[in-house]
């Protein structure tokens, strides 16, 4: 199996035990978005406030 | 169909006919899409993954790209899954705006499916060709358009507003009205699907986009607001703001997992149908021009393309190092991250912008 093919049957998130946890770094950098998105829906309840009550 | 339930209990206990206003129900839909793509979403991309439906990546364009190769796509399916039953549930059935919405929305997204299908499951690089994409997108594109001209039931629901100018309306003709609605339709459509080419670039736009066009639809149905504000008053146009509101929550959703590193790809499923989407609702609610101005990202997408094939035809010469535009930023040494971002805070720019013409005019 060569270079591309193992990128392709592992994604992006490929790894194994000796890759010292890169894949798992890799994995962890989309969390600002997701707080942001946390924070977004917060934001959210807070404005349907407004009406509800 | 939840609101036709309501409306059968509030006979007997009062307390259900708080599910009448439309605000509760665009706030409710909102959480109930996230809610069904927060559930759905992973064993969607585990489906996706078993079934080996990755993207493949275009072996010219940048090179940090090719990690990506693999990637599951076609999760635009989830988006419109989640829209479509959200809509289903909360908006009033009997709207023919909602039917006209969704209409667009799941024939779009067919559209995508297919072309997806055959690019990554048949292994056709071709996919559905463009001349039958283009033509299936007109078919549809049409139909709405005369749809729409068909039932409009007020000079005001086919006059073109200009934003920003008191009384700035333009009465149209049957064929001007057709033409505007389908380019509309059609040319978001795929200005989107442009722009879908890094992590989360296409979806928050259009979750802002999205967010904009439902408090546009909510006044356009309300007699009271928009006579204030001076815009077209559209009966019925409200319950979009129901289907906007599940797309803001749908899209949201799958921002979660489409964030870089992505876990999967909308493709074209997703991106020609949300476009598609955007499209009819602003000239459902008359807002056309500002919905340009909204999807400024996207048109600026689209044009960098067309500026850079008639530059090579015309010259010889690119205008810049790559097509669509992100790509050239991303040869220009920026970071894929800092592209999506700043292009994101554009896009947030241009929907205020946009909301602005809501009181100043």
């Amino acid at each position: 199996m060569n270079a591309t093919m193992m990128k392709r049957s592992a994604g992006r998130f490929g790894g194994d035990s000796c890759d010292g946890g890169a894949g798992t770094l890799w994995r962890h950098q989309n969390l600002p978005v997701r707080f942001w998105i946390i924070s977004m829906m917060l934001v959210l309840i807070g404005l349907a406030s407004l009406k509800i009550r | 169909m939840l609101l036709w339930l309501f409306q059968q209990l509030g006979q007997d206990i009062r307390a259900f006919n708080v599910f009448n206003y439309l605000t509760l129900r665009a706030v409710l839909a909102t959480l109930t899409a996230l809610t069904i793509s927060f559930i759905v979403g992973p064993a969607v991309i585990r489906k996706l993954t078993a079934l080996k439906i990755g993207q493949s990546v275009r072996t010219d364009g940048p090179q940090t790209h090719l990690v990506k190769s693999g990637t599951p796509t076609m999760g635009g399916a989830l988006i419109l899954v989640s829209v479509t039953v959200t809509t289903l549930l909360w908006a009033d059935l009997s709207n023919h705006y909602v039917w006209v919405a969704l209409a667009t929305l799941v024939g779009f997204g067919v559209i995508g499916w297919v072309d997806d299908w055959r690019k990554v499951v048949e292994k056709n690089s071709r996919g559905l060709p463009s001349r039958w994409k283009y033509f299936w997108q007109s078919v549809i594109g049409l139909a709405v358009a005369v749809y729409l001209w068909q039932s409009a039931s007020l000079p005001s629901h086919t006059e073109l507003i200009l934003p920003f100018v008191k009384h700035g309306t333009i009465a149209l003709s049957a064929f001007a009205f057709i033409a505007l609605t389908y380019f509309v339709i059609v040319g978001a459509s795929n200005a989107v699907n442009l722009t879908d080419g890094l992590d989360g670039l296409a979806i928050l736009p259009t979750v802002m986009v999205a967010s904009a066009l439902a408090i546009f639809a909510y006044v356009a149905g309300n007699a009271v607001f928009s006579k204030y504000l001076g815009l077209p008053f559209v009966p019925g146009a409200g319950e979009l703001a129901i289907f906007c509101a599940a797309m803001a929550g749908a899209g949201l959703a799958f921002l979660w997992f489409n964030a870089y590193p992505a876990e999967v790809f909308m493709g074209d499923v997703g991106a020609l149908a949300l476009g598609a989407a955007l499209g009819v609702v602003a000239v459902i609610v008359r807002q056309e021009i500002v919905l340009f101005i909204m999807c400024g990202v996207f048109v600026m997408e689209t044009l960098s393309v067309m500026v850079q094939v008639a530059s090579f035809k015309l010259t010889g010469k690119r205008v810049f190092r790559m097509a669509p535009i992100h790509h050239h930023y991303e040869l220009k040494g920026w970071k894929e991250n800092q592209v999506v971002v700043r292009f994101w805070i554009i896009s947030m720019m241009l929907v205020l912008i946009g909301l602005a013409s809501l009181k100043i005019r």
